[in-house]
C-alpha cells in the first residue's frame, strides 16, 4: 500500500511530498491502520484552512483525503508527520 | 562586537542590528561583560518603541475613533510546551514583567510594536479597531517550522534549526501574523488566488511596516526582506521573501530557490498552496517596494496610508484580484493627497509590476 503525502501553505509557502510504500515492511500493519483510521475521519474536500497554516492531502492507495493546521486529529497529525519525515 | 551607550546613557546596550537570537544567545552567555549588556539590550527595545509610541501619541492627529477605544495594547501569552493545544498555559499577561523565556518576550514585543503603529500611524484601536486583546502562542508543536493566525490568536513554532529557527526571532512575521487579523476585521480578502496572494501581501507590508516603524527605518534604510534571521545557519539565503526583489530570497539545496514572481508576465498558475498566495504576493509586495521607495521618507507614511486606507476603506471587495486593488490605491491617493505626486507614483509602480490601474 502506497500512503503519500504533501504539505502545502504554511508562511513559506514551501510545499513538501513524501511517500512510504508498506508492502514487504515489517511494520506494514502497523501503518495499514493507521492510514485506515486517518481515511475513516478525514473529509475527501479540502478545508478552508486557516491564513499561513499547513494544508495535507494525504493519498492512499487510491483514495485522497484532506486535512489542515491547526485541526489535526491524533492519528492526522501522526500519519502526516511520520509520513513527512520518514517517507522518501 | 562592541556594547555602545543608548541614548540615555544609563547603560550600554548592544546596536540593535545584532539579530536577536545572538544577544539570546549572550544574555544566558556565562560571562557578564556579554550577557548583561545583551539581556538590557532586549528589554530597552520594548521601552523604547514604548518612549517613541507615547511621543507619537501626543502629535497624533485627534481620529474619531482614538480616545473612545484602548490606546494601549492588552496581550496575553501562552505557552504551548511543544504540544499542540491552543492556546496553551498563561505565562504573561500585559504590563507582567518580561519572563525568562524569549521566546515569550519577543512576541509581546512584537504584538506590542504592531499595535503602536496601527495606533500611532493610523488611528486604529487594535485590528478590530476596538482595542481588541492580542493573543499569541508560543513552542507550538515539536521543532514546527511554521508560524500562523487561527482566526482568534497567532502561534508560533520554533523551528527544527535546521531550516528555521524560532518563528519569534523576526518581528515582521509576528506583524505578519497579527496583520492576518487586520485583514479579516476589515477587507477580508478571501485567501484563495489573487485575493488570497494579496491577503498575503498585506501582511508582508504592514509586517515589514511595523520592522521598518521599530527600528526607526526610511524605506531607503529598510532591508525590505519578510523573514531576515529566520532561516538556520546552514540555509543559503537572506530571508523567506523579498518585497524589493521578489524570487532571490534564497536558493538552497533544502528549501529549493525563493518561487516569487516580480511582475505579472511572471505570475504563477498553481493548484498549491491555494493557488499560490505566498508565491503571487511578490507582484503587490514589489508594487508597494516601489511606490514607498519613489516616495522616500518613512514608508509607513504616505505609502502605508495608502494602503491601509485601501484595506479598511469598505470598497475593496473580498474576491478582489490584483487590478481592483490597484485602481483603489490610485483613487485612495488621490483622496488622501490630492493632486500631489503621490497618485501619480502609484500609477507608476502597479505599470512596472504589470497590473493594470484603467478601469
Ligand atoms: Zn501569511
Amino acid at each position: 500500500m502506497l500512503i503519500q503525502v504533501t504539505r502545502t501553505g504554511g508562511f513559506a509557502g514551501i510545499s513538501r511530498h513524501h511517500e512510504v510504500d508498506t508492502e514487504g515492511r515489517e511494520d506494514a500493519t502497523e501503518w495499514e491502520s493507521l492510514a485506515q483510521e486517518v481515511l475513516a475521519a478525514t473529509p475527501d474536500a479540502p478545508p478552508s484552512g486557516v491564513p499561513d497554516g499547513f494544508r495535507y492531502r494525504i493519498t492512499v492507495g487510491d483514495r485522497t483525503v484532506y486535512c489542515a493546521d491547526p485541526d489535526l486529529t491524533g492519528a492526522q497529525r501522526t500519519l502526516v508527520s511520520r509520513i513527512l519525515k520518514e517517507g522518501a | 562586537m562592541q556594547p555602545r551607550t543608548n541614548e540615555d546613557g544609563l547603560h550600554p546596550v548592544f546596536c540593535t542590528i545584532v539579530p536577536p537570537h545572538v544577544l539570546d544567545k549572550l544574555s544566558h552567555s556565562g560571562d557578564a561583560r556579554l550577557a548583561d549588556p545583551a539581556r538590557r539590550t532586549l528589554e530597552a527595545d520594548g521601552l523604547r518603541r514604548n518612549r517613541r509610541r507615547l511621543t507619537a501619541l501626543a502629535a497624533a492627529p485627534a481620529t474619531p475613533t482614538a480616545g473612545a477605544v484602548p490606546v494601549k495594547p492588552h496581550r496575553t501569552l501562552y505557552d504551548c510546551e511543544n504540544g499542540t493545544s491552543l492556546p496553551g498555559r498563561q505565562v504573561r499577561d500585559e504590563g507582567q514583567k518580561p519572563t525568562s523565556d524569549a521566546s515569550v518576550n519577543r512576541a509581546y514585543a512584537g504584538l506590542g510594536a504592531t499595535f503602536e503603529l496601527l495606533l500611532s500611524a493610523y488611528g486604529r484601536s487594535s485590528i478590530d479597531g476596538k482595542g481588541l486583546p492580542l493573543i499569541g502562542s508560543v513552542h507550538y508543536g515539536h521543532e514546527y517550522n511554521n508560524a500562523f493566525f487561527d482566526g482568534e490568536q497567532m502561534v508560533f513554532g520554533d523551528g527544527d534549526g535546521e531550516i528555521f529557527l524560532d518563528f519569534t526571532y523576526a518581528i515582521d512575521v509576528i506583524a505578519h501574523e497579527l496583520a492576518h487579523g487586520l485583514t479579516q476585521y476589515t477587507a477580508n480578502l478571501r485567501y484563495e488566488g489573487q485575493s488570497g496572494a494579496l491577503n498575503e501581501s498585506v501582511s508582508d507590508v504592514f509586517g515589514s511596516l511595523v520592522k521598518q516603524y521599530s527600528l526607526g527605518q526610511s524605506a531607503e534604510q529598510a532591508d525590505w526582506l519578510i523573514g531576515a534571521g529566520l532561516l538556520a545557519p546552514r540555509v543559503s539565503g537572506d530571508a523567506l521573501r523579498s518585497m524589493k526583489a521578489p524570487g532571490t530570497a534564497y536558493d538552497d539545496d533544502v528549501l529549493g530557490k525563493d518561487p516569487q514572481p516580480a511582475s505579472m508576465e511572471e505570475y504563477v498558475e498553481t493548484e498549491e498552496d491555494n493557488g499560490g498566495v505566498h508565491i503571487n504576493s511578490g507582484i503587490p509586495n514589489r508594487a508597494f517596494y516601489l511606490l514607498a521607495t519613489a516616495l522616500g521618507g518613512n514608508a509607513w507614511e504616505r505609502a502605508g496610508q495608502i494602503w491601509f486606507d485601501v484595506l479598511t476603506g469598505g470598497e475593496l471587495t473580498a474576491t478582489a484580484d490584483f487590478a481592483e486593488f490597484a485602481r483603489l490605491t490610485v483613487a485612495a491617493a488621490g483622496d488622501r493627497f490630492g493632486e500631489r505626486g503621490e497618485r501619480e507614483a502609484v500609477l507608476k509602480a502597479w505599470s512596472e509590476v504589470g497590473v493594470p490601474t484603467a478601469e
